[in-house]
């Protein structure tokens, strides 16, 4: 057992766990933050997608052990109280169907616009491409995520 | 059945996109699914067979339940010794299927045990501990070589490897075939694929000592049924099984077939007295299936000069893998629709529903319709170039023209509604067809190959269940309905329970919807629980979400349990206003005499009446405003050979594609993507218009990507999403989608299927366009999917692919 420590959504965590728990069991299992999911074990579909020190990483390719020290943010931290733009955006949009890829796709998305705040159609599909959604065939994801745009871009002004 | 008129009070909701904040808590991440609820749970997992076919020898477990950690082991045959045979339904030979393997394995990836341990990490562990010793069998893995004489017997019992064999005849097949001008034929291959929902399946079981009951939590898509199969291979009666079904991560069908997992799950939470959970890894899912069956069919069409199609024959041979409760389904639905849009006169099938050592099949979403669609639009189109004409004009020459509405298709399908011919004219106007063909010459002369693709596609919904008993007597199943119950609260806000279950759908937002207009209120008035209780949830056999069939019997029982709660409370309020009922109106939560507005109750002050103030309710009245109401599509008739009577509700669709194929790398690059869809009345066009395009980007992926590839000795090689690929955002078009609007005569609201189309018409719309891009080189497409590979070999050396 190794002991790790680390800080979720600004939470302090202190776990003792097994070198081989997956960080994304960490946080489902041991830390009850189950908006983090599984889709395919193989870091292929994106739905564990969390911030680990401030980039995006798929939480079911690494360790927990390999966390240890690091500050993350889940889903489940992205607003404090109500939702972030991003949220409304993809309700406003109807970018969820049966919302399993949801919390992957909504930390893509913000990764995206930290970085480019005006993206083109082309930028929103190439930041998602590492998410697989079944339900929406990502047309009301992508203008989801160019709604989001706007929206921030409206709050910095 | 009620008028569209009498339903509704206002028309503020109805038909508007309305936003889906009932689903808020799932971009919150605060969904509920199966592996999200908390509870003391223990894990358990499956020993899966390597072989594709082997008897099954000793099985020993010892060293897997010395594991430190392990708290159970149940062998296959173990698990086949206390519970009751998987029922088949379609086939007629006799074939002898448990939950878990016995005696030999069939598959890859069949259970042969089952592990509990108390984490996931140890199971892991102690699953690679268990020793089974098998004694592997010739294999049977493809469809031609499964018929052969002497092929090695999946179900030996059943003396072949073809289950259901039969040839159903309706009109004069001679002589439309004697009268042709031309006959059109080709043998079509389609592959294995799936839509592979995101959240794979999940279990929960929980053996409560004290009533030596059980609780299961399970993302299952169909609870009515399953709790009948579950109790009766469980052998219980069905009191002692409660399903729940909370938040589930997409279905698409492909969640019809958990109940047999379900069945071994209880058992062993029997066993270890602790709640157990089991969720399924990807690689579990994509091994084990379940998928579309892959089928080799043979169609032909008889056509006069103009066009005109006379007659279609098919035979149909489809590799059900091996699992009885399925296998010959595909076959029937694809008869079922074998006409598609068209006014055909007569049809003949032969159908072969065929298994082998591949994986189980189950009804993926489109269930054959995909199939059927494309190989009849592939030989439609054929067809208008041999016949000079174009592959728009032998559409319209061809289809059931709406005035012939409602019209009975030769097999007895009754097509209630549709505008074919409009919606193929929209979709040429909106993909520019006419300019597109012109460029074609010009663009191929700068070695840009384009190609433009059509497809008239129809989209059937609520089965008419027992279809698949109609070579074997009186269905245990027939038609299609199901229940609602509809409460107003202590408050006067409304609380609406369903026996079916949503896997993404919306469906709350669209109850809330219907119900608030129905009672002159809004949405947020009106919660629906998500889940799925059959504690407490008022279900059929039929319950559950497939078929698409949720407007229409799913919203009939919420209307019919509405309106009973709205008769009442207008009853009441009459008595408390001394007003006749009659001259009462509904207006922002309360009720009111049309002739004096100040005469008025609020629905609070009633509700207080009927649950507090019983003592002031009208003379004899029940006490309570709860409501419960089955509701049952009126058209259904008893299913046979003669009257093939399968779905009730008909959607349909026209995809207009135009792709470009890159003749050095075999690539396809949608250039434009048009689909003009109609499913009647639409209750919530945004939640309508997402599943439009993400059912037709699960065709893309079936035309263009995805195949469970299985090599000769029967082992499956796409076991993870890096060898079974899906479409991603990058490389699909953005949609242009519109609307036709043809009620639906026989859904109280002329809603129609919607959910399925773009699985089904999307294959044959690409790979026509493929087709046409490809005509400079003479290539055929025949087999699915079209991969850079297929269409390099095919552009050099085979001209077919």
């Amino acid at each position: 057992m190794h002991k790790i420590s680390l800080k979720i959504n600004g939470k302090d965590y202190q776990d003792e766990v097994e070198p081989r728990l997956l960080l994304v069991h960490y946080l489902r299992d041991k830390a009850h933050l189950t908006g983090t999911h599984v889709g395919c074990d193989t870091g292929n579909c994106g739905a564990c997608t969390i911030f680990l020190n401030g980039k995006p990483i798929k939480s079911c390719n690494m360790l927990a052990v390999q966390a240890n020290g690091a500050e993350l943010t889940t889903i489940e931290g992205l607003a404090k109280g109500g939702l972030h733009p991003i949220q409304e955006a993809f309700l406003d949009k109807f970018g969820i169907q049966c919302g399993y890829c949801t919390p992957g796709m909504v930390i893509s998305a913000l990764a995206l616009l930290q970085s480019n705040p005006k993206p083109t159609e082309e930028e929103i599909r190439e930041a998602i491409e590492g998410n697989i959604c079944m339900c929406t065939g990502y047309q009301q994801i992508v203008d989801s995520i160019a709604h989001a745009a706007h929206l921030m871009g409206q709050s910095r002004s | 059945m009620l008028n569209f008129d009498e339903i509704f009070v206002t028309r503020n909701w109805f038909g508007k996109p309305v936003r889906r904040n009932a689903d808020t808590r799932f971009v919150k991440g605060e969904g509920s699914y199966t592996d999200d609820l908390q509870m003391d749970c223990v894990y358990a997992g499956y020993v899966r067979s390597p072989h594709p076919h082997a008897r099954l020898g000793k099985i020993d477990t010892s060293k897997a339940e010395a594991l430190k950690g392990v708290l159970a082991v149940m062998t296959g045959p173990e698990v086949a010794a206390v519970t009751q045979p998987v029922g088949a339904r379609a086939i007629t030979r006799p074939a002898r299927q448990h939950v878990m393997a016995t005696g030999k394995v069939r598959y890859v990836g069949e259970p042969v045990a089952i592990v509990v341990a108390e984490d996931r990490y140890t199971l892991e562990d102690a699953l690679d501990l268990v020793e089974v010793d098998y004694e592997p069998l010739p294999v049977v893995v493809e469809i031609d070589d499964a018929m052969k004489e002497g092929a090695p017997l999946v179900f030996e019992e059943a003396g072949s490897n073809v289950l259901l064999h039969d040839t159903l005849t309706h009109g004069d097949i001679e002589g439309a075939f004697g009268q042709a001008d031309l006959v059109v034929k080709e043998q079509f291959r389609v592959q294995r694929y799936s839509s592979t929902p995101l959240e794979t399946w999940a279990i929960i079981a929980k053996h409560d000592k004290g009533t030596d009951s059980y609780v299961v939590w399970a993302n299952d898509q169909q609870p009515g049924r399953s709790i009948v199969n579950i109790s009766n291979a469980l052998g219980i009666p069905v009191n002692k099984l409660r399903l729940i079904v909370p938040d589930s991560g997409g279905g698409f069908g492909i969640k019809l077939a958990i109940w047999p997992y379900i069945v071994s799950q209880c058992l062993v939470s029997r066993k270890v007295d602790k709640p157990v959970k089991w969720i399924q890894t990807r690689r579990e899912h994509l091994l084990t299936g379940t998928h579309t069956p892959d089928c080799i069919v043979d169609l032909e069409l008889a056509l006069k000069k103009d066009g005109k199609v006379l007659g279609l024959r098919m035979r149909d041979r489809q590799n059900d893998g091996s699992f009885v409760h399925t296998a010959g389904i595909y076959n029937l639905i694809k008869f079922a629709n074998i006409v598609g849009c068209y006014d055909i006169k007569a049809t003949q099938a032969e159908m072969m529903s065929i298994v082998t050592n591949k994986a189980p099949t189950v009804q993926n979403r489109g269930v054959g319709k995909p199939v059927m669609i494309f190989t009849l639009e592939r030989l439609m189109h054929r067809a208008a170039l041999q016949l000079g004409l174009d592959p728009a004009e032998i559409r319209l020459r061809n289809f059931v023209q709406p005035e012939q509405m409602p019209h009975t298709t030769p097999s007895g399908e009754i097509y209630e509604s549709g505008n074919y011919p409009e919606c193929l004219r929209k979709a040429l106007a909106q993909v520019g067809y006419k300019e597109v063909k012109g460029q074609q010459e010009a663009l191929r002369k700068q070695g840009t190959y384009v190609g433009i693709g059509l497809s008239a596609s129809i989209e059937p919904g609520s089965s008419n269940l027992g279809y698949y008993y109609t070579s074997r007597g009186t269905p245990e199943y027939m038609g299609n309905a199901e229940g609602a119950i509809v409460s107003m609260d202590y408050d006067g806000n409304v609380n609406v329970l369903l026996g079916s279950v949503e896997e993404g759908q919306g469906h709350q937002t669209a109850v809330s919807q219907v119900v608030a207009d129905m009672l002159a209120i809004t949405p947020s008035n009106v919660t629906m629980n998500s889940q799925m209780d059959s504690l407490v949830s008022p279900f059929l056999g039929h319950s559950g979400c497939y078929a698409n069939r949720f407007n229409d019997v799913d919203m009939g029982a919420v209307i019919m349990a509405t309106k009973k709660v709205r008769d009442k409370l207008l009853k009441i309020a009459a008595h408390k206003l001394g007003v006749p009922a009659g001259e009462l109106r509904l207006r922002d939560g309360a009720v009111c005499s049309a002739k004096d507005e100040g005469k008025s109750v609020s629905f609070k002050d009633v509700a207080t009446l009927a649950y507090k103030q019983i003592l002031l309710l009208p003379q004899g009245m029940e006490p309570g405003l709860k409501e419960v109401a089955y509701y049952k599509n009126e058209i259904a008739k008893l299913p046979n050979k003669e009257n093939f009577n399968v779905q009730m509700t008909h959607g349909n669709s026209l995809h207009a594609v135009v792709v470009e194929v890159d003749v050095e790398t075999g690539m396809i690059r949608f250039r434009k993507y048009v689909i003009v869809h109609d499913c009647g009345r639409q209750i919530n066009p945004a939640i309508v218009d997402g599943m439009a395009i993400g059912s037709t980007v699960h065709g893309i992926g079936a035309v263009l990507l995805e195949e469970f590839i299985y090599d000769e000795n029967g082992q499956i090689l796409t076991t993870s999403f890096v060898d079974y690929m899906k479409p991603l955002a990058v490389g699909l078009p953005r949609f242009e989608l519109s609307h036709v609007e043809s009620p639906c005569p026989t859904s109280l609201l002329g809603t129609k299927a919607v959910g399925e189309g773009g699985a089904i018409g999307s294959l044959a719309a690409i790979a026509n366009a493929v087709e046409d891009a490809l005509a400079p080189f003479g290539v055929k497409v025949t087999s699915l999917p079209i991969t850079p590979e297929k269409v390099l070999r095919a552009i050099r050396e085979t001209k077919v692919i």
